[in-house]
C-alpha cells in the first residue's frame, strides 16, 4: 500500500518534471510555425486574422528562396559527396594499414576537430583570397574575359562554389575519416578475402563486396558531414558577397536585418524552408550519434 | 594513396592556415588602410597589447561562463535527468525523446530566430507573457540578462545531445547491479549516488571534453541573436575574433586572439587524445 | 587432382620470421589436419596456400606445378574463413552463387547448381535468407556451400568449428567427413584443438613456432611422437614426463630409474646409452595396482578428478607432477597412498633434447 502510494507520486515527479522539459523545448517552436502561415505575423506570438501558405510562396515568387535554397543544396551536396568519397577510401586505407604515418595521422584528425572554426577563419580568409586570385589567373589563360564572372561563380574560392564546397568537406572530413577508420575497423578483412578466393577481380571487390559493407559507415559519416554544413554559417558568411551564391542561412540573417520592417511571416517559411532538410537528416542521422561520439566529435 | 587527397586538403585549410594565423598575428595587418597592402613585422605587439586590452579579457570571462553554466551545467544536468526520467519504458516515452532531442536539429540561425520572438521585449513577448502569469514585469531580456539569456538558449538547444550520451550511458549499467545494491538495502538516491554516477563518470568526461569544444566554437546562434552585444557582453572568444578582425578590420589583432584559442583548444584536444587512448 | 607439396616454404612479417622452412606433402584427396597451439603459423601457412599471403621462401606446388605466383582465383581452391566472411548484403543462395556470377554464369545455370549445393547441405528452405537470420551451424553450412559450388582440387578451413557450441561441433566433423568422402578433393583444416585433428585427419601435420615437429597418421602420432612437443600435445590429459638415467643396459632388458628413485625395466632400444633421458609414460598407461601386485609408483594423491566412467588421478612423484587416467570410479581422497603400476610396452624415452630414441623396428 506504502509502496504503490510512492511510486504514484514519484509517477507523477516524473511526468511534471518532463511536461516542465517539454515545454522549455517546444515553446520556441510555437511561434515559428504560427507566423509562417500567418498572412501578416508580427514578432509576437498571436493568433493569426487568416492562414495561408502565402508566406512560403512568396519566399520562392517574390523573393530569392529558390536561389537560396538551391545553392544551399549545391553546396552542401557538394561537400558531403566529397566528404564521403575521401573518407570511403581514406578511412579504409587508414584502418587497414600499419604505416607509421597511421598515428600521427589520426592524432592530427582529432586535434583538428577541436579547433573552433572562428580562431581559423582570419588566415581562411587569407588563403582563400589567395586561391582565389590563382584561380582567376588560370581562368583568364582559357576563358574570353567576358565570361569570367561566371566561371568564377564556380570555380572561385570566395564568392564561388568550388571554394565554398572544398572549405566546407575539409572542416567536416575529420570527424567522417574518423567514423570510417571506426567501421572499417569492424568490417573483417575476411570478407574481402573471401571475394578474392571467389575470384572477383580489384573492381568487382569494391562494387559488390566493399562498398555495399561499408554503406552504413558512409550513411553516417555522409549525414553528419551535411548537416554540418547545412547549420554552417560562418563559412557563407564570410566568403559569399554576391547575391547570386547567398546560401539559406545567410538569407534569413540578411531579411532578420533588413533596415526597413521586417517580415516575419516571410522569415520564418525561410526558416522552415531551412530547417526541414535540418530536421529529416537528423532523423536519419540519431541512431548513428551514440557510436559516433566515441570517436570524433558531436556531428 | 588512398588518403593523399584527404591530407592536401587538410593541410591546404587547417595547418597551412594554421601557420598564416601564427604569422599573421606578429604583423599589423589590416583590411583598410596603408596596413593592407604592406603590412608590418612587429613581433609579439600584438600580444602585448592584447594581454593589456580587458576587451578582451572580459571575452574570455565570457566564453568561461558561457562554457560553464550552458555545457558544463546546463545542459548536463538537465540532459542526465531526461535521460534517466525517460530510462523506463512507458507509452509517452518516444514523445518526450523526440520533443527533448528537437532543438538539437535546428540550425543555429533559426535558433536565434525563434527565441529573438520568445525574448521580445514589450509585454507581448512570449516569455513576458509567461512570467506575467508570475506577476513579473515585461523585461527586455537580451538587453538586461544578455549573457543569460543565451546561456539559457544554448543549454535549450544541447539538452538532447547530452541526454543521448548519458542514455547510453546508463544502458551500459548493468540492471543487476541495482537488483544487488537494493539486496544491500540501498535507497534510490543511494543508488544513484554510489552506482550510477560514479559508473557514469567515464561517460561525463568525455561529454566534457566534447561539450567544451563544441560550445566555444558556437557561432552562427549568438551572432545572429545579438552579434555580441549589447556592448559586448555576449561577446564569446569566437565572436570577438570575428568582429575584431571584421569589424574593426584588424586582422593581426583577430589573429593573436585566434593564435590564443588555437593553442587552449589544442590543449583540451590533447586532454581529449588521453580520454580517448586511441586504440589504432 | 590436388597433391600438395610445400617445399622449405618461408614466411617473414616485416623481419620476423613466423614460417620457418616448411616442409609438407599431402595427397591428392587427403584430408590433413594442421594443429599446433595458436600462433605457431597455422593460418599463415593455409593462407599461402590460398594465395592470400605471398611465399617469402621455398616452393608450393599444386600437381607438380609451382603456384608461388599463381593468383588466388586461379589456384581451383576454396577456402572456408573461421569467421565464415558470409556477405551480409547478400541472401544466401547469392553468397553461395557469387563465385560463379562473378564469371558471368548464365542466372539459370547459377540457380540450377545453387540448388544442388543447397539441396545437399539442407539449406534449400534457407536460400532467400540473409546470413544473419541464420544459426551458427547455418552459416558454416553457407560458407561451405559457398567453397564447394567452385568445384575446387582443395578446399582450406581456418578453425571452421570454433564459433559453434560442442554438440554441434560433433555434429559438424561428421559432415566434414561426408562432405569430403562426396567431393573426393584435397582437405586442409586448421585447429588448435587436437582431439578434432585426431578424429577428422588422414594425415595430421603438428606446428609449433613456424616449424613442422612432426607429420603422421593420428594414430602414428599418439604412438610414435617424435618428440616430448608432439607427445604432450596429443592425447588428454597429456603425457607425464619424469627425468631419469638410463642405469643398465643387459641383453635386450635396459633398467631405467628416476630422479624420483624407482626403476622400471624396458624392452632394448637400440642407440639407447646410459645417461639422462626423459620418461614419457601416458596418463592411461599407469594403472592402480591392488596391494599384492607389483607397482613402480607409490605415492599419495595430490587431487582426483571423478568422471564417473574414470577417474583422473594428480599425485607427485620425486617433485614432479603427474597425472593418471584410470576407468571407473574411485574414491580417492586427497592424501590416500595410492601405487601405480606402469606398463613398460606403454613408455615413451627422449633425449634431453626432447628427441624420442626409439628401435627402427618399432
Ligand atoms: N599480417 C601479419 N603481420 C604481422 N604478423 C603476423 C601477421 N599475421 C600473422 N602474424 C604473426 O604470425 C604468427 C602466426 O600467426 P597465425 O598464422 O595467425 O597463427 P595461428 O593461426 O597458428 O594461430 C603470429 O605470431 C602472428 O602474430
Ligand atoms: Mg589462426
Amino acid at each position: 500500500m506504502a509502496l504503490s502510494k510512492t511510486s504514484t507520486k514519484a509517477e507523477a515527479g516524473r511526468y511534471g518534471v518532463l511536461i516542465v522539459l517539454s515545454i522549455y523545448c517546444l515553446m520556441p517552436f510555437v511561434w515559428l510555425l504560427v507566423a509562417a502561415f500567418d498572412t501578416n505575423a508580427g514578432l509576437f506570438l498571436e493568433t493569426p486574422d487568416s492562414v495561408s501558405l502565402n508566406n512560403f510562396y512568396r519566399v520562392f515568387a517574390e523573393e530569392d528562396g529558390l536561389r537560396w535554397l538551391i545553392n544551399s543544396l549545391i553546396v552542401c551536396g557538394g561537400a558531403t559527396l566529397i566528404v564521403m568519397l575521401l573518407s570511403g577510401f581514406g578511412g579504409y586505407a587508414l584502418s587497414r594499414t600499419n604505416a607509421w604515418w597511421k598515428r600521427p595521422f589520426l592524432y592530427s584528425i582529432i586535434l583538428i576537430r577541436v579547433i573552433p572554426p572562428p580562431a581559423l577563419i582570419v588566415p581562411l580568409y587569407q588563403v582563400m583570397l589567395a586561391l582565389n586570385n590563382g584561380m582567376r589567373w588560370l581562368v583568364l589563360q582559357v576563358v574570353p574575359r567576358e565570361h569570367m564572372r561566371d566561371v568564377m561563380q564556380i570555380v572561385g574560392f570566395i564568392d564561388g562554389y568550388l571554394g565554398l564546397i572544398l572549405l566546407l568537406a575539409t572542416m567536416h572530413l575529420p570527424l567522417a575519416l574518423w567514423i570510417m577508420k571506426t567501421y572499417f575497423d569492424s568490417v573483417s578483412p575476411e570478407y574481402e578475402e573471401a571475394a578474392v578466393m571467389d575470384g572477383a577481380t580489384f573492381g568487382q571487390r569494391l562494387r559488390r563486396v566493399l562498398l555495399p559493407l561499408a554503406m552504413p559507415g558512409l550513411a553516417a559519416s555522409g549525414l553528419f558531414a551535411f548537416i554540418a554544413c547545412w547549420d554552417d554559417f560562418l563559412v557563407p558568411l564570410t566568403f559569399v558577397s554576391s547575391p547570386e551564391l547567398r546560401m539559406l542561412p545567410i538569407g534569413i540573417f540578411s531579411a532578420f536585418l533588413r533596415a526597413n520592417e521586417i517580415d516575419y511571416g516571410l522569415l520564418a517559411a525561410i526558416a522552415i524552408v531551412y530547417t526541414a532538410p535540418a530536421i529529416i537528416a537528423f532523423v536519419l542521422a540519431r541512431r548513428f550519434l551514440v557510436q559516433t561520439f566515441g570517436g570524433g566529435l558531436k556531428g | 594513396m588512398l588518403v593523399l587527397p584527404s591530407a592536401i586538403l587538410l593541410f591546404a585549410f587547417v595547418l597551412y592556415p594554421s601557420g598564416v594565423a601564427i604569422y599573421t598575428s606578429m604583423t599589423n595587418l589590416s583590411l583598410t588602410g596603408p596596413a593592407a597592402l604592406n603590412p608590418r613585422f612587429i613581433g609579439f605587439d600584438n600580444y602585448t597589447k592584447l594581454f593589456s586590452d580587458h576587451t578582451f579579457w572580459r571575452s574570455l570571462v565570457i566564453t568561461f561562463w558561457f562554457v560553464l553554466f550552458s555545457a558544463i551545467i546546463g545542459q548536463l544536468v538537465l540532459g542526465l535527468l531526461s535521460a534517466i526520467l525517460l530510462k523506463r519504458q512507458f507509452a509517452l516515452r518516444p514523445f518526450f525523446n523526440a520533443i527533448i532531442l528537437m532543438p538539437n536539429a535546428v540550425p543555429g540561425v533559426v535558433a536565434a530566430l525563434m527565441w529573438s520572438s520568445m525574448l521580445a521585449s514589450g509585454e507581448y513577448g512570449t516569455l513576458n507573457k509567461i512570467v506575467a502569469w508570475f506577476g513579473v514585469d515585461p523585461q527586455r531580456w537580451l538587453v538586461t540578462f544578455p549573457l543569460s539569456m543565451i546561456i539559457v538558449v544554448n543549454i535549450w538547444r544541447g539538452i538532447g545531445f547530452a541526454m543521448i550520451l548519458m542514455n547510453s550511458g546508463l544502458s551500459a549499467i548493468s540492471e543487476e547491479l541495482y537488483e544487488a545494491a537494493r539486496m544491500d538495502g540501498a535507497t534510490t538516491w543511494q543508488a544513484f549516488r554510489k552506482i550510477t554516477l560514479p559508473l557514469l563518470v567515464p561517460t561525463i568526461f568525455l561529454y566534457l571534453l566534447v561539450s567544451t569544444v563544441t560550445t566555444i566554437a558556437i557561432f552562427a546562434l549568438i551572432y545572429a541573436l545579438t552579434r555580441g552585444g549589447p556592448a559586448g557582453a555576449t561577446e564569446i572568444v569566437g565572436i570577438y575574433i570575428y568582429n575584431q578582425s571584421f569589424g574593426s578590420y584588424q586582422l593581426g589583432y583577430g589573429s593573436a586572439i585566434a593564435v590564443v584559442l588555437l593553442i587552449f583548444s589544442l590543449i583540451i584536444g590533447t586532454f581529449y587524445v588521453r580520454a580517448l587512448k586511441v586504440e589504432v | 587432382m590436388g597433391t600438395i607439396v610445400l617445399n622449405q616454404v618461408r614466411k617473414s612479417f616485416g623481419g620476423h620470421e613466423v614460417i620457418k622452412g616448411a616442409d609438407i606433402r599431402i595427397e591428392d584427396g587427403q584430408f590433413a589436419v594442421f594443429v599446433g597451439p595458436s600462433g605457431c603459423g597455422k593460418s599463415t601457412l593455409l593462407r599461402m596456400i590460398a594465395g592470400l599471403e605471398d611465399i617469402s621462401g621455398g616452393e608450393f606446388l599444386l600437381d607438380g606445378k609451382v603456384m608461388n605466383d599463381v593468383s588466388p582465383e586461379q589456384r581451383n581452391i576454396a577456402m572456408v574463413f573461421q569467421s565464415y566472411a558470409l556477405y551480409p548484403h547478400m541472401t544466401v543462395a547469392e553468397n553461395i552463387g557469387f563465385s560463379l556470377d562473378l564469371k558471368k554464369t548464365p542466372k539459370a545455370e547459377i540457380k540450377r547448381r545453387v540448388g544442388e549445393i543447397a539441396e545437399r547441405l539442407q539449406l534449400t528452405p534457407y536460400l532467400n535468407r540473409k546470413p544473419s537470420a541464420l544459426s551458427g551451424g547455418q552459416r558454416q553450412r553457407v560458407a561451405i556451400g559457398r567453397a564447394i559450388i567452385k568445384e575446387p582440387s582443395v578446399i582450406l578451413f581456418d578453425e571452421p568449428l570454433s564459433n559453434l557450441d560442442a554438440a554441434l561441433r560433433v555434429q559438424m566433423r561428421a559432415e566434414l567427413q561426408e562432405l569430403h568422402r562426396s567431393t573426393g578433393a584435397t582437405i586442409i583444416y586448421v585447429t588448435h584443438d587436437q582431439v578434432e585433428a585426431m578424429t577428422l585427419a588422414d594425415q595430421i601435420v603438428v606446428l609449433k613456432d613456424g616449424q613442422v615437429m612432426q607429420t603422421n597418421d593420428p594414430i602414428g602420432l599418439y604412438k610414435e611422437p617424435e618428440n616430448t612437443f608432439v607427445a604432450q600435445f596429443i592425447g588428454s590429459p597429456k603425457m607425464n614426463l619424469f627425468p631419469a638415467k638410463v642405469e643398465s643396459v643387459a641383453g635386450d632388458v635396459v633398467r631405467i630409474r628416476t630422479d624420483a628413485g624407482w626403476p622400471i625395466d624396458l624392452p632394448a632400444i637400440e642407440g639407447l646409452r646410459a645417461g639422462p633421458v626423459q620418461l614419457g609414460i601416458r596418463p592411461e598407461s599407469l594403472t592402480l595396482a591392488a596391494p599384492h601386485e607389483p607397482a613402480e609408483i607409490e605415492t599419495r594423491t595430490v587431487l582426483s578428478e571423478r568422471l564417473g566412467m574414470e577417474t583422473y588421478i594428480s599425485f607427485e612423484t620425486g617433485g614432479e607432477p603427474g597425472i593418471a587416467r584410470v576407468p571407473g570410479d574411485h574414491s580417492l581422497p586427497s592424501g590416500t597412498p595410492i601405487r601405480l603400476a606402469v606398463d613398460p610396452s606403454a613408455c615413451h624415452i627422449f633425449d634431453n633434447d626432447g628427441r624420442a630414441i626409439r628401435s627402427q623396428s618399432a
